[in-house]
């Protein structure tokens, strides 16, 4: 089994598809830096034009991106304790007061190594538990991945965080788009209004770009941003001279790589809760919690370390069951379903150069990090904060409308997606998530099919929904997803509150 | 009055235009819309026959494809039915899908929408049985399926396709009864079926010659074993006279100029004894049967009656 895995190696090391990660790693930091732009968003842009690209080119920047991404965040994060991805937020606790302290550059070197090691344990993750766990989705039928669906629905509207009856209206409206198009077993039309374009459902792809790049980029031409920063004041030492110094994270990384690559496996969950939850524990292990938030490089690290450790494990439901963990596994999903993969244990047996392939530039992708960053970022990519905001969002525009046109050639799909950039736009300013309503897309439209199929084999009988052991464990699951943060709110709240109000005050 | 004037225009322009092709076709590029997207069965095969079709047309004719795909291949073949007959367009057509469409859903083609030009893949059913289960034989199948009608529940790719017909012709030779689920497309049926979660399938021989291992294949609708997998009986030696495919062609819109049609015809044609062709279709797990011209007509029509009668005693929807 992992004998494939060496054999997609050499594939990987070609000039092009090599090429595609380094690109795609400083493209990332590049993205993540600017505020408001996130990895989910570059690549939905992107994925409509890898169509025509080989397929190891196209992942590769996909792959490159999303690790870049994560770490490019925390530039802005520590230099102007803007986040510049929402994985970032808990990198501003520590990194900005460093900044002020003049340690702005060791801070950065903190993030861009953290980030590194945390982008290769999961890519090791990656590597080992994917492919086992493929073998294993054999044994789910369509009664629990129905309930795999539900499951994957309660996580993202119960463990998103803010409000989840905003999180719960998100997710219908999904699961109400996953509706449109033909019925999947009877192929029935449905909300189709005569038009064949709508026949085989919204794409994706489509739903991606709109909601996800269009309200960002409407964001970047309404607010204007002083960024005017500093880069003599940083205090940057060349990084074999600080990287001693960072030797007694070692704790630290080790346990927000676990935390990371937990939480992208779990589905809905995303890099900032793995950051924010790395953090706490961190500081609850310290034997000094009061230098925390007053610009402990510890902080830095732990909050780094976790926003990229899950960055390829969230891949692990999407490649072996096709359900992606979070919005950014459901783009790279898109792009990889573009190039005809499919998810499941056949994609690991019928195109392991691909995916296994995938893989190592993910792995890469994270080495690279450090010599990309590392070496640029502390003085050129600091500088990136000072673009043009309307020439930047000019140009994302253009290449969204171009990117969806030419995925079917119709102009049909650009008003789609303007369409829900609109919606997007308006749910961004109400405060309502956007990833529910990915994932309410596509786990919507597995469990309506998936449930409708395990009725008919079961002959209208619903008892066969529970009649073995697998079933059983993820409706358990399910329950605690769905009941877990009730009773916190019960009784753990109070004293959440005390610690949160604390933590905010020192924000301020 | 000004529509009279615009009709003889137009007809007057067809004449021109039919007079010009007449001369020399083809003068210009032609043009293969092709209803799905490029790198599935159908655009491979016609950009596998395009260089052969172009040889044999002779010229310097050259074979432009284009991919209209959705709805299951229906906006493309729309825009085939509806596009001028002069020859420079021409489409492919799935069978027994496209016809059954026609029927389950308003369509704006018919059987007469087109000049049928050639049948170039049939790609044979397979029944197929969980290698979990204990149904390894046609006998026992059958015989479990008649003894308790309904209990053995098979996996395929859609209904309305040729999976789904070929179990309605299975339960009409033999009486026996099977409960449909349908999957949306036929690699999470073959999944399924390796995992158990069905007793059953209905496959193409393409999409299980390499999985000889993992399932039980029990026999192949065809007439002559395939080259694909020559070890797998029919259904025929069986003693079971049940043939069925998913077929892929080209056709033209209804119309075409009497010489133009004969032109493409016997390009189309000379498909069946290249062998260049066939190598080339078979090392991308097509396997090849061309049925030209009038033949081809009747064959779809024969399949649209097939549909037509499942639809009016078990509609699918």
């Amino acid at each position: 089994m992992y004998s494939d895995l060496l054999n997609a190696l050499p594939e990987v090391l070609s000039l092009a598809n090599f090429a595609a990660v380094i690109i795609g790693v400083i493209a990332g930091i590049v993205v993540g830096a600017m505020p408001g732009l996130s990895a989910t968003m570059a690549i939905s842009v992107l994925v409509p034009f890898t169509f025509g690209l080989e397929p190891l080119v196209a992942l590769g920047l996909m792959a490159g991106i999303y690790n870049g991404a994560m770490y490019g965040g925390a530039i802005p994060a520590v230099l102007l304790r803007i986040p510049g991805t929402p994985a970032a937020v808990a990198t501003t606790f520590d990194g900005y007061p460093m900044a002020q302290k003049g340690e702005g550059g060791f801070a950065l070197q903190v993030a861009v190594v953290s980030s590194s090691i945390g982008g290769i344990a999961s890519a090791f993750a990656l590597m080992l538990l994917a492919p086992p766990l493929s073998q294993v989705t054999l044994l789910f039928g369509p009664s629990e991945v129905f309930w795999v669906a539900i499951f994957g629905l309660a996580s993202i509207i119960f463990l998103l965080g803010g409000s989840p009856v905003k999180g719960l209206i998100s997710a219908c409206f999904g699961v109400f788009v996953s509706v449109i198009g033909a019925d999947p077993i009877f192929g029935t039309d449905r909300y189709t209004f005569g038009q064949l374009e709508m026949l085989d459902g919204i794409s994706i792809v489509i739903l991606l770009v709109g909601l996800y790049a269009l309200p960002p980029v409407i964001d970047l031409l309404e607010t204007p941003l002083k960024t005017e920063t500093d880069a003599n004041k940083l205090g940057t030492e060349p990084i074999w001279r600080t990287l001693p110094r960072m030797g007694r994270f070692w704790k630290t990384w080790i346990r927000g790589s676990l935390i990371g690559i937990w939480i992208g496996i779990l589905p809905g969950a995303g890099g900032s809760m793995a950051a924010f939850m790395s953090y706490n524990e961190a500081r609850r292990a310290s034997k000094t919690p009061e230098t925390w938030g007053n610009g402990e490089p510890e902080g830095v690290a732990a909050a780094e370390v976790a926003n990229n450790a899950d960055t390829a494990s969230a891949l692990i439901p999407a490649l072996t069951l096709g359900i992606p963990g979070t919005a950014v596994a459901a783009v790279m999903l898109g792009g990889l379903m573009i190039h005809g993969l499919q998810p499941g244990p056949m994609l690991f047996r019928e195109n392991p150069d691909v995916v296994f392939g995938f893989m190592w530039q993910f792995l890469f992708g994270a080495i690279l990090l450090v010599f990309l960053g590392g070496s640029l970022a502390t003085n050129s990519f600091a500088r990136l904060l000072n673009l043009p905001r309307p020439l930047l969002g000019s140009v994302i525009i253009v290449l969204m409308l171009i990117g969806v046109y030419s995925i079917h050639g119709r102009m049909f799909d650009v008003y789609l997606m303007l369409g829900f950039g609109a919606i997007g736009y308006v749910m961004d300013k109400l405060k309502f998530p956007l990833p529910p309503v990915v994932l309410g897309l596509i786990l919507g439209a597995f469990a309506e099919e998936n449930l409708r199929l395990a009725l008919r084999i079961g002959r209208g009988d619903w008892t066969i929904l529970f009649q073995n052991v697998t079933s059983l464990v993820i409706v358990a699951l399910t329950i605690a997803v769905i009941v877990g943060p009730l009773i916190k709110r019960r009784y753990v709240n109070k004293r959440l509150k005390a610690e949160l109000g604390s933590k905010t005050g020192m924000e301020e | 009055m000004l529509k009279l004037i615009q009709k003889t225009a137009l007809v007057g322009a067809i004449i021109l235009s039919a007079g010009a092709a007449l001369a020399d076709y083809p003068e210009k590029p032609i043009q293969i819309i092709v209803g799905f997207d490029a790198g599935g069965g159908t655009d491979v095969m016609a950009r596998t026959a395009a260089p052969f079709i172009e040889k044999y047309l002779g010229e310097g004719a050259s074979l432009v494809v284009k991919n209209v795909p959705g709805a299951s291949g229906q906006i493309g073949i729309t825009e085939t039915a509806g596009a001028d007959p002069d020859g420079y367009t021409i489409g492919t057509f799935n069978l027994p899908g496209m016809m059954a469409r026609t029927i389950d859903r308003k369509s704006a083609y018919d059987v007469d929408s087109f000049t049928y030009l050639a049948n170039v893949v049939n790609d044979p059913n397979v029944i197929v049985t969980s290698k979990r289960g204990d149904l390894d034989t046609l006998e026992k199948l059958i015989a479990e399926a008649t003894a308790n009608p309904g209990a053995v529940t098979v996996g395929m790719s859609s209904l309305g396709g040729d999976d789904h017909f070929m179990l309605i012709k299975l339960q009409q030779l033999t009486g026996a009864e099977f409960t449909i689920v349908p999957f949306s497309g036929s690699a999470p049926a073959r999944t399924a079926l390796m995992g158990g979660h069905v007793a059953m399938g209905i496959l193409n021989i393409s999409e299980v010659a390499e999985f000889q291992e993992e399932l039980n294949i029990l026999g192949v609708a065809q007439a002559e074993r395939s080259p694909f997998a020559p070890d797998l009986p029919t259904f025929k030696e069986q003693g079971l006279d049940l043939l069925n495919g998913s077929m892929r062609g080209f056709v033209a819109p209804a119309g075409l100029p009497a010489d133009i049609e004969a032109k493409l015809l016997d390009a189309f044609g000379q498909l069946a004894g290249d062998e260049e062709f066939q190598a080339a279709m078979a090392a991308t797990a097509n396997p090849v049967e061309v049925v030209t011209g009038a033949e081809f007509k009747a064959l779809t029509a024969s399949l649209y009656d097939l549909a037509k009668g499942v639809w009016e005693t078990t509609p699918w929807n």
